[in-house]
C-alpha cells in the first residue's frame, strides 16, 4: 500500500467514526429510559447564563451525551468485553462473570453495618414483639457470590462470620441456617435473586422453625422467558434472556395481596409486572413498604409477619399455607415507628429474612 | 473539557475541525482562538476572564518592551509582566499554602482563601513567562496581533496539561504552517495512541490505586502494587495527554516538541529527567538554572542552583510539602549521581541501573501521590514492611491476578519494545503491507473501545489537571 493511500485510509476511517457518530448523536431523537440499566436517561440540560457560569450546564451536558450516545448499549458491551477478554481484568463495574453467572464483588464484611442492622432488629423486637409474639425466626440469604466467588478465586465476604454474628447477637430469635440448602444454580445467572423453584428446601427449613407446613401440590409454570436480570444491564455482557418460573396451586391462586401504600389489591403473582422494567417484581408486585396477604384456604387463624428485602418476595408465597394472614414489611421503605398503626403483633409468628448484600450495607434501614 | 470525554471527541472536535478547515488561512488562528476559549470556559467558565487578563498583560508588556528606549526600561517591563503572571499563579495556587504555614509557625488563625485552582494555570503561566523572557532577550519578536498571541497561549491541544510550548518554537508556525494529509494521518494516529494510553491504561491503573486507598486490607505486596500502578498511571496519563496534544497540534499544522521518551528505560535518574516531562525540564534549565549560573560556578553555588531548580520543580507540581519533598528527593539523587554514583552506574550491568531507576522513581511517585509528608512516610513504611502488616492477603492476590495482564502490557508499552518490533516487521515487504493495512484499523478499534469506556462512564480523572 502506498503511503498516500495509507494516509487517506487512516483519515477517512477515523473521520467516518467521529463525524458519523457526531451527526448521529445530533440528529438522533432523545431516549427516555434505558431498559438494560433500568434507569431514566439524562435529558438535554437547561441552558442559561446561570447554568453556564456555575458549570451545571457543562456537567449535565456530559451526562446527557453519555446517556444519549448512539449505540450506547453496544458500546457498553464493547467495554465489558474488552475489560474481561482483552485486558484480562477479573471484574467490570465490580461484577464478575464466571461459570455462566454474574455476581457482584461484595467484601469485606462490614461489622459496623452488621451492628447497625442488629440494633434495628433489636429495636423492632423490643418495641413490638417482646412478650407479644409467639416466636421470632431469623435467617440470612447468602449472596450468590458466596457459592461462586471462593470457588473461582474471587474475594467474598465471610458469610459464616455474618451468620455467627446474628446467631449470637439476636438472642430473641431462632437462627435458621439456609446457606447449606442452596447452591449457585439456585440463583438467576444475570440477577442478584434466587429462583423460586429452587428454594423450596430453604422454605421448608424456615417453615420447620416456624412450626408450619409447606404446600404439597405446587405446580411449576413459566411466567416469562424474556427476563433480563439487574446484572445483565450493569454488566453489559450479551447474555441470553432467562426464564421466570413460579410455583402455584389453587390455594395460592386464591390469595389476595393488599398494598397499604397504593391501596391496590393484586394476587400473589402480579402478571402486569412481567412487562415492567424489573420482571422479578412479578413476585408480590416487587418492592413495597407494607403488604397484607389474605389466605382464605387457611385452616387456622395464624398470623405471620415477615420482615424482608426483595429476596423475601419470591419465598414468601411458599410459606403461606398455614397462615390466614401474612403481613410483609420492608423497613427500608417504612419507618418502624409507624408499624404499630398497621400491624398487630399479638400472637403472631415473625420471620426476619434478609440477604447478606443488604445486611452488609444496612444503613438503608430506617430508624 | 477533557480530551477523553464524549463531548470533546464527538461534539467539540468535529465542530472545530469543520470550522477550521472551512475558513480561509487568515481566519484559522481566529477559529482556534475562539474554540480554545470555549474549550477552556467549558471547565472554567469564570476563570476564562483571568486567562484573558493574563494574555492581555503579557501581550501589552511585550509591545512596550519592544518600544522601550533603554535596556533598563525593557527589563522593568519584563519583570513587571513576569511578576503579574506569577502573581496570579501565586494567588490562586499558593496563597493557602503560605497562609496555613504562616498560621502553623505563628499560632495565628488567618483564614484560608479556599480558592479553586484554575485549570492549567501552571502551564499557561510558564508559556506566557517564556514569551515575555524570549522577547526581552531578543530571541523572538512581539506579536502585534493579540489573536495570534492569544492563540499561542490558549491553543486547546496543549492548554490544560502541556507540553509547555515555548513561543520561539511555534512563533513561525502561528503565521505560516502547512496542512497535509500526512500530517493529519500522523496526528490522528498520535491522538489515538494518547487516547488509548489514557483511557485504557492510565484509568485502569488509577482505579487500582483508588481500590488500594479504599481497601481495608493493607499488605506489603498491595503497597508495592499500588506504587507500580501509580508509576504506570502517571506515565500513561501524562504521556497520553502529551501524545493527544502533539497529535491534535499536528492535525492543525503545528509541530510541538516531544514531552516523553520512554522514561522508565533510563539507567540513571539524570537520564530519567531527560526523558520525563521534557518541556518542563528544559523550561527550568533555560529560565532558571542557566540564568542562576548553571554548572559554571563554584561547587557550593552549583549545588545551590540544582536544589533551587528541584525545589521549584516540586513546588510547581503542587502547593504542599510532599511535592517539595519529592522535588528535593530528586535534587538529592541527581547531586549524588553527578558527584559519585553516575560513574559507577555507567559501569554497572544494565539490569542493576534499571532496577535502581525504577526503585527510586517508585519511591518518588509514592511521595508525590501522598496526601501529606506524614502520609508519604506511612506509605513508605508499608512498602518496606515497617507497619506491622502482613506480606499478602486475599484481596491483594485477587487484584494481583486481576491486573496481571495489565501490568505486563503496561510495562511493555512503557518501553520501546513493541515499537521496535513493529518497526522491524514494517521493514520487511510483507510485514510493511500488513502493518499499512492493519494500522488504521487498529487506531479505529482503539477509538471504538475508548468510546465504550467513556459511554460507560468509567473512572476518568486527569492527574495533571491539578497542576
Amino acid at each position: 500500500m502506498k503511503k498516500k493511500t495509507e494516509y487517506i485510509y487512516t483519515v477517512v476511517l477515523v473521520a467516518v467514526i467521529i463525524f458519523g457518530l457526531f451527526a448521529w448523536a445530533v440528529l438522533k431523537p432523545m431516549d427516555d429510559f434505558s431498559e438494560s440499566e433500568r434507569r431514566p436517561l439524562e435529558k438535554f440540560p437547561e441552558l442559561s447564563v446561570k447554568t453556564i457560569l456555575n458549570g451545571d450546564f457543562m456537567e449535565n451536558f456530559e451526562d446527557y451525551t453519555n446517556d444519549q450516545f448512539p449505540l450506547r448499549d453496544g458500546f457498553r458491551s464493547v467495554k465489558a468485553l474488552a475489560q474481561y477478554y482483552l485486558f484480562g481484568l477479573s471484574d467490570n463495574n465490580d461484577l464478575y462473570y464466571t461459570e455462566g453467572q454474574i455476581a457482584k464483588l461484595d467484601f469485606p464484611l462490614d461489622e459496623k453495618s452488621l451492628e447497625y442492622a442488629k440494633d434495628r432488629f433489636t429495636e423492632l423486637y423490643e418495641t413490638y414483639m417482646d412478650g407479644k409474639v409467639n416466636k421470632v425466626v431469623f435467617s440470612v440469604v447468602p449472596d450468590k457470590g458466596f457459592y461462586l466467588g471462593a470457588a473461582n478465586g474471587y474475594p467474598v465476604m465471610d458469610h459464616a462470620a455474618m451468620e455467627k454474628y446474628f446467631e449470637e447477637n439476636l438472642g430473641f430469635a431462632e437462627y435458621v441456617k439456609i446457606s447449606g440448602l442452596l447452591d449457585k444454580n439456585d440463583y438467576y445467572a444475570a440477577d442478584t435473586h434466587w429462583r423460586q423453584q429452587d428454594i423450596t428446601e430453604a422454605a421448608d427449613a424456615l417453615l420447620s422453625a416456624l412450626d408450619a407446613r409447606p404446600f404439597e401440590n405446587l405446580e411449576e409454570t413459566l411466567a416469562t422467558d424474556k427476563f433480563h436480570g439487574v446484572y445483565y444491564g450493569q454488566s453489559a455482557l450479551p447474555l441470553p434472556a432467562e426464564e421466570i418460573i413460579y410455583l402455584h396451586n389453587p390455594e395460592l391462586d386464591s390469595m389476595t395481596v393488599m398494598n397499604f401504600e397504593t391501596g391496590k389489591e393484586t394476587g400473589v403473582y402480579d402478571f402486569d409486572k412481567l412487562e415492567s422494567k424489573d420482571p422479578y417484581e412479578f413476585y408480590l408486585s416487587g418492592a413495597a413498604a407494607l403488604l397484607e396477604v389474605n389466605n382464605p384456604s387457611a385452616e387456622s387463624d395464624r398470623h405471620l409477619i415477615i420482615f424482608r428485602d426483595s429476596f423475601g418476595s419470591s419465598i414468601a408465597p411458599l410459606l403461606m399455607r398455614d397462615y390466614a394472614k401474612i403481613t410483609i414489611v420492608d423497613t427500608r421503605y417504612i419507618a418502624p415507628a409507624m408499624l404499630g398503626d398497621y400491624v398487630d403483633f399479638e400472637d403472631a409468628d415473625v420471620l426476619m429474612l434478609y440477604s447478606s448484600l443488604i445486611l452488609n450495607d444496612s444503613y438503608i434501614f430506617k430508624k | 473539557m477533557l480530551f477523553s470525554s464524549i463531548p470533546f471527541l464527538y461534539y467539540f472536535l468535529p465542530a472545530v475541525m469543520l470550522c477550521y478547515f472551512a475558513v480561509p488561512k487568515k481566519l484559522k488562528n481566529a477559529v482556534l482562538f475562539v474554540f480554545s476559549l470555549v474549550f477552556y470556559a467549558w471547565g472554567e467558565p469564570v476563570y476564562v476572564f483571568l486567562m484573558a487578563a493574563s494574555i492581555t498583560f503579557a501581550w501589552g508588556f511585550a509591545l512596550l518592551m519592544e518600544k522601550a528606549k533603554t535596556q533598563k526600561i525593557k527589563k522593568i517591563f519584563m519583570i513587571v509582566s513576569v511578576c503579574i503572571s506569577f502573581a496570579f499563579l501565586c494567588y490562586f495556587k499558593y496563597a493557602d499554602f503560605f497562609i496555613s504555614n504562616f498560621n502553623a509557625a505563628t499560632g495565628l488563625s488567618v483564614p484560608l482563601l479556599r480558592i479553586a485552582l484554575p485549570v492549567g494555570i501552571s502551564f499557561y503561566t510558564f508559556q506566557i513567562a517564556s514569551y515575555t523572557i524570549d522577547i526581552y532577550r531578543g530571541d523572538a519578536k512581539a506579536k502585534r496581533n493579540i489573536v495570534d498571541f492569544g492563540t499561542y497561549v490558549v491553543l486547546f491541544p496543549q492548554l490544560i496539561a502541556g507540553p509547555i510550548v515555548r513561543y520561539v518554537d511555534i512563533a513561525e508556525q502561528l503565521e505560516h504552517r502547512e496542512h497535509s494529509l500526512e500530517k493529519a494521518a500522523y496526528g490522528i494516529q498520535r491522538f489515538c495512541i494518547g487516547l488509548g494510553k489514557k483511557v485504557l491504561f492510565a484509568n485502569a491503573f488509577g482505579e487500582l490505586c483508588s481500590i488500594f486507598r479504599e481497601s481495608s486490607e493493607q499488605t506489603v505486596l498491595f503497597y508495592w502494587m499500588y506504587a507500580a500502578a501509580f508509576m504506570l498511571q502517571i506515565y500513561f496519563d501524562f504521556s497520553g495527554y502529551s501524545d493527544m496534544a502533539i497529535g491534535l497540534g499536528r492535525i492543525f499544522g503545528f509541530t510541538f516538541l516531544e514531552n516523553f521518551d520512554f522514561p522508565y528505560i533510563s539507567k540513571s535518574i539524570t537520564e530519567f529527567w531527560r526523558r520525563w516531562h521534557m518541556s518542563l525540564g528544559s523550561w527550568f534549565r533555560d529560565y532558571v538554572y542557566i540564568p542562576l549560573g548553571g554548572n559554571r560556578v563554584s561547587t557550593p553555588r552549583w549545588l545551590f542552583n540544582i536544589f533551587v531548580v528541584w525545589f521549584l520543580t516540586g513546588f510547581w507540581h503542587g502547593a504542599d510539602w510532599q511535592f517539595i519533598a519529592w522535588g528535593l528527593f530528586y535534587g538529592t539523587l541527581l547531586v549524588i549521581e553527578k558527584i559519585w554514583l553516575k560513574k559507577w552506574l555507567d559501569k554497572a550491568p544494565s539490569f542493576v541501573s534499571h532496577i535502581y531507576v525504577l526503585f527510586f522513581t517508585a519511591i518518588g511517585f509514592v511521595i508525590f501521590n501522598s496526601v501529606s509528608i506524614g502520609g508519604a512516610l506511612e506509605d513508605l513504611k508499608g512498602m518496606f514492611g515497617l507497619s506491622d502488616i502482613p506480606l499478602s492477603g486475599t484481596e491483594t492476590l485477587y487484584y494481583l491476578k486481576s491486573y496481571g495482564l495489565m501490568f505486563i502490557a503496561g510495562s511493555l508499552l512503557a518501553t520501546p519494545v513493541i515499537k521496535n518490533v513493529l518497526k522491524k516487521i514494517n521493514a520487511t515487504s510483507l510485514g510493511g503491507k500488513i502493518i499499512a493495512f492493519a494500522k488504521p484499523i487498529g487506531f479505529a478499534a482503539v477509538l471504538i473501545i475508548v468510546t465504550g469506556y467513556l459511554v460507560d462512564g468509567s473512572f476518568n480523572p486527569f492527574l495533571y489537571f491539578r497542576f
